[in-house]
């Protein structure tokens, strides 16, 4: 019956279901399923799924957004009963749209998908100035910084973040994206990487924290 | 051939001289390089038709997009102070609110908590909307409002006059000679301008039915302003229709939420005036070109080329050549603002060499051009289109 519903939680993600996706997990959790075996056997593997979708094209942002909300439903039930490890998954990002710039969906959506596959996302929204930047890394102990921008006038100031992060000696993983972002800008900005979209965002954290990626 | 003369026979897929030059201009880069101040800019009609002709001037474009709504000659008015800072000028409003002027970005509007307003998808009445107007001076608001009106308008009176102020000094000052173009919000954009972009996007996958009446109502408005535009004698109607692309939605959620209406808006424009109507669509569109023809628009615009978008040139021409004009597709950032005279000149030659057989094709940045684009790149395309572009007598 267990592995029945956990299914059926996997599919209500991957639907976008949420008021199913809470359901099951109430019912799981009455059953006497542990939080981290909900999470790690219901929630990411359905979006696991949608995050292949979405690298595919076979679905597009309206489908994920559901799909997350769906997630989030069930995690907010589920997050006061993880440990602080649990939470931390795969590693810590703190991500956010960098100073000058409220553009938030392709960071969202990247939030979202790093979440999904197992990481503890710190999101400071929009316009994040560097000092925001430092706080959150140091209080949350990250081990990647994302950083996303929409304007030509605002890239630069990916520049700022990761010099400031070299003069402080803050060891920590950069990594870079948005429209106007190209590797050639990364490199030239002595970023550790750049995704061209979620799903490679995805794919280069877990690069950048030494995780072996799966054959999908 | 006078440069109007130009730019309506390529969009008319007519005989040209020369293949035309024109781009959109970002707001930043008008702040930066127009001499004039941008709350002028930003604030009043007469600063952003000033910005406009010395830009066209400057670049030698064969014509001119007017992007920005005509502005209330009252706003001061409501001004409380004006703060000046290093990143540009923070206008605070007495109704608490503020709008901060970048010296080279969009300014944007806040409520006083320092939040943007959003009606939530719940609270939307498909009945109450008609029009709306991102670049309004206040932002969002619903039911809609005008400024710093209190009132919503009856949708038989709904654009102040001065919204078409701006058309109106460019059509006099220089309208015979150069191609002026006005620009309508797709009711796509303006849908997801309202709710803001996430929650309008899960709107499509919560309740279809309500989306669809939605956009129903926001095309009315689109048409009724387009053909305002038209009634001043703008030579073409832009629709914005900036989140269209792949990046976003399906090719099926196209069919469904954008063609019918960008459809109705080219239909209603064009039963009254016989001005050509053409569709900007930003990213990653190479997979539907042939949808947003079945809109009937005369024209694309943008075409982003790999690596911001997905459209190739070549076959960008065999789906559209000879059918509707292409406005293109030169890549804004890594040639135009990235790149150097030599770079340029090799990347806008070969976009001629594909874009000029059989006329049809306006010479053009495909999204914006960026704030920092050095001047001297762009004052480069005037001289290639006569170079590389030219056509025998």
């Amino acid at each position: 019956m267990i592995e029945e519903l956990l299914k059926e939680l996997s599919t209500a993600v991957i639907d976008g279901n949420k008021d199913k996706s809470l359901e099951i997990t109430n019912k799981l959790l009455e059953l006497g399923l542990s939080a981290k075996e909900i999470l790690d056997n219901g929630l990411l593997p359905g979006m696991d799924v949608v995050g292949v979708r979405f690298r595919d094209n076979i679905i597009f942002v309206p489908q994920v957004l559901i799909s997350a909300r769906a997630m989030k439903t069930s995690l907010a039930i589920l997050e006061p009963l993880l440990s602080k490890s649990d939470l931390r998954g795969s590693g810590t990002i703190v991500i956010g749209t960098v100073k000058g710039d409220i553009h938030d969906i392709g960071k969202n959506i990247v939030a979202m998908m790093l979440r999904s596959s197992g990481f503890s996302v710190i999101d400071l929204g929009i316009d994040t100035k560097v000092e925001k930047f430092l706080e959150a890394i140091k209080n949350e102990q990250a081990d990647i910084i994302g950083m996303s921008a929409l304007l030509t006038t605002t890239m630069g100031y990916m520049k700022t973040v990761i010099e400031r992060l070299k003069s402080e000696q803050i060891n920590i993983k950069t990594m870079i994206g948005g429209a106007p972002i190209s590797k050639a800008f990364a490199d030239q900005i002595n970023a550790d990487g750049y995704a061209k979209n979620a799903s490679d965002a995805v794919k280069l954290a877990k690069q950048l924290m030494g995780i072996a990626l799966r054959e999908e | 051939m006078t440069p109007r003369e130009r730019m309506n026979n390529a969009m008319h897929l007519k005989a040209v001289d020369r293949v035309p030059v024109m781009c959109q201009l970002s707001i930043g880069h008008y702040f930066l390089n127009s001499g004039l101040d941008p709350l002028e800019i930003w604030f009043t009609s007469e600063g952003f038709a000033e910005a406009l002709i010395r830009m066209r001037e400057k670049y030698s474009f064969d014509g001119i997009l007017i992007n920005l709504p005509g502005r209330d000659p009252n706003y001061s008015n409501f001004i409380e102070r004006i703060e000046k800072n290093e990143d540009g000028s923070i206008v605070h409003w007495r109704n608490g609110n503020y709008t901060t002027v970048p010296k080279d970005d969009n300014p944007h509007y806040y409520q006083n908590d320092g939040s943007r307003y959003f009606p939530t998808f719940e609270e939307i009445k498909p009945e109450e909307l008609f029009y709306i107007e991102p670049w309004d001076l206040t932002d969002i608001t619903y039911p809609y409002t005008w400024g710093f009106e209190k009132e919503p308008r009856p949708f038989d009176n709904f654009f102040p006059d001065y919204h078409l102020d701006t058309i109106r000094i460019i059509k006099k000052r220089i309208g015979n000679e150069y191609s002026v173009h006005s620009e309508v919000f797709s009711p796509w954009s303006q849908f997801l301008e309202l709710l803001n972009y996430e929650n309008a996007l899960m709107a499509i996958m919560d309740d279809p039915k309500k989306v669809k009446a939605c956009l129903e109502s926001l095309t009315l408005g689109a048409i009724d302003l387009g053909k305002r535009q038209a009634k001043e004698e703008v030579d073409a109607v832009l629709i914005s229709s900036a989140f269209a692309g792949a990046g976003l939605i399906s090719r099926e959620h196209y069919q469904e939420f954008v063609l019918p209406y960008e459809k109705k808006i080219v239909e209603g424009i064009q039963r009254e005036f016989e001005i050509p109507v053409y569709t900007h669509t930003c990213g990653s569109i190479g997979d539907r070109l042939d949808l947003m023809m079945d809109t009937g628009t005369n024209g694309i615009d943008t075409l982003d080329p790999p690596p911001l978008g997905t459209v190739e040139l070549e076959e960008a021409k065999k789906i559209l050549g000879e059918k509707v004009f292409i406005k293109g597709n030169i890549d804004p950032v890594n040639t135009l603002l990235n790149s150097d005279e030599q770079n340029i000149t090799k990347d806008v030659e070969w976009r001629l060499n594909i874009g000029k057989p059989n006329g049809g094709f306006i010479l053009s940045s495909a999204c914006s051009i960026a704030p920092y684009t050095p001047p001297k790149n762009i004052e480069l395309l005037k001289n290639l289109a006569e170079k590389y572009g030219t056509y025998n007598k």
